[in-house]
């Protein structure tokens, strides 16, 4: 689909993307806590970037979704300087990564995508939604604790030990060295 | 090379959710663009964070968003060429877009080059180049100071730093760093708070050097 869209700029392929990342990616951004009129925004700046860059796209290091994660991280670091009015220095350089931030090719980006599945499936439900809550949604240990109810000692070490488990998980696949 | 010295987990975590600073990012991917170790990790997560986008229930976005997309894809400029510093290699692409001072000299063998953020940031970030045989004031900080080896290599109580390798120093550090011989170290240093120089001569060096 990327493909279509970098080697023949297919709308209509285009679109289908649009339709199935872009309210995913705007429920991400609503889950960090944007205005919905800021996630909106934002959420076109994350597709039109997709269009610009589609020929960057390389599907044998990274997936879709990984791709749009990255980039709708980095416009959301893009738009906290626009709300203090200052120019954005050309954040679209942001999203390529360097040749050294790609993964090696040991494995396919679809294999490290489902290992990277089924390592989460295998962590303990407490587990998971700590690393939800503390990586992909943003809240500080002590934000959580008061969410919770957990102690805060007890939300730092179960993230400690799910953020081992993975580590050792991806580590085996040969996802690192 | 071998690189024996890396950012802490929190760190690298922070990196991938997007929370760090905008200064210690700087240093972060500076370690990342030489690390496998780093940058596989993080990628790693970045999968996990992507895992959990897609897994989101998607929500609903104003009706014409992809009509508001397709109208601007037309309109769309090239993207921008940019002067791109590259004197020092060594820095993440992003960073060679933003805006570096002159070198200065700051004490005898050793110069700084401040790098403009385009965000307010906690933490400051400059190069640091210091020539072998150089022995660097005895300071110790009030806050945290990440330093990312570009090359040349120093070396202090923590041990032995070569290009890639990431020093983190805060208020419990006390150390003087020694260039080693060779080549020039250059360092991307990302810098909070003040620099606490120690001796009658960091005293004397304070008012100037003014970190
Ligand atoms: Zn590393």
């Amino acid at each position: 689909m990327v493909v279509l869209v970098a080697e023949r700029r297919d709308r209509a392929a285009f679109a289908r993307l649009f339709d199935y990342y872009a309210p995913r990616v705007h429920a991400y951004l609503l889950r960090l806590r944007l205005d919905p009129v800021a996630a909106d925004e934002i959420t076109q700046e994350v597709m039109t970037t997709l269009w610009q860059k589609a020929a960057l796209f390389d599907r044998s290091k990274s997936s879709v979704a990984t791709w749009l994660f990255r980039i709708a991280r980095n416009r959301r670091i893009d738009a906290h300087r626009r709300e203090r009015e200052e120019p954005p220095i050309d954040g679209a350089i942001l999203d390529i990564p360097d040749p050294a931030q790609m993964p090696d090719d040991k494995v396919n980006a679809a294999q490290r995508d489902l290992m990277v599945r089924s390592a989460l499936d295998l962590l303990p439900a407490e587990q998971l939604e700590l690393v939800r809550l503390a990586f992909f949604e943003g809240f500080s240990h002590s934000e959580i604790a008061d969410m919770t109810g957990v102690p805060l000692g007890t939300v730092k070490s179960r993230l400690r030990l799910a953020f081992s488990r993975l580590r050792r998980a991806l580590d085996d696949g040969g996802l690192d060295r | 090379m071998t690189i024996r010295h890396h950012p802490s987990d929190d760190m690298l975590q922070a990196y991938a959710a997007g929370t760090l600073d905008e200064g210690q990012r700087i240093a972060v991917a500076t370690h990342m663009r030489t690390c496998a170790r780093c940058s596989g990790w993080v990628s790693a997560l970045e999968q996990v964070g992507a895992c959990m986008l897609e897994r989101l229930p998607p929500t609903a976005m104003s009706m014409d968003a992809l009509d508001r997309v397709l109208g601007r894809l037309s309109a769309l400029p090239p993207p921008p060429a940019g002067a791109i510093f590259d004197d020092v290699p060594g820095l993440p692409a992003f960073v060679r877009r933003y805006r570096f001072g002159q070198w200065t000299w700051v004490g005898p063998g050793v110069h700084l080059r401040p790098i403009e953020l385009p965000v307010d940031s906690p933490t400051r970030v400059f190069l640091l180049k210091a020539v072998p045989g150089t022995r660097m004031l005895q300071h110790s900080h009030t806050d945290l100071e990440l330093t990312c080896v570009l090359s040349g290599a120093f070396r202090h109580q923590g041990g032995y730093f070569g290009p890639g390798d990431f020093d983190l120093g805060d208020e419990d550090v006390e150390h003087q760093p020694l260039v080693e011989p060779g080549e020039d170290c250059i360092c991307l240093v990302a810098m909070q708070g003040k620099l606490r120089l120690s001796g009658l001569l960091g005293r004397l060096m304070q008012p100037f050097v003014r970190l």
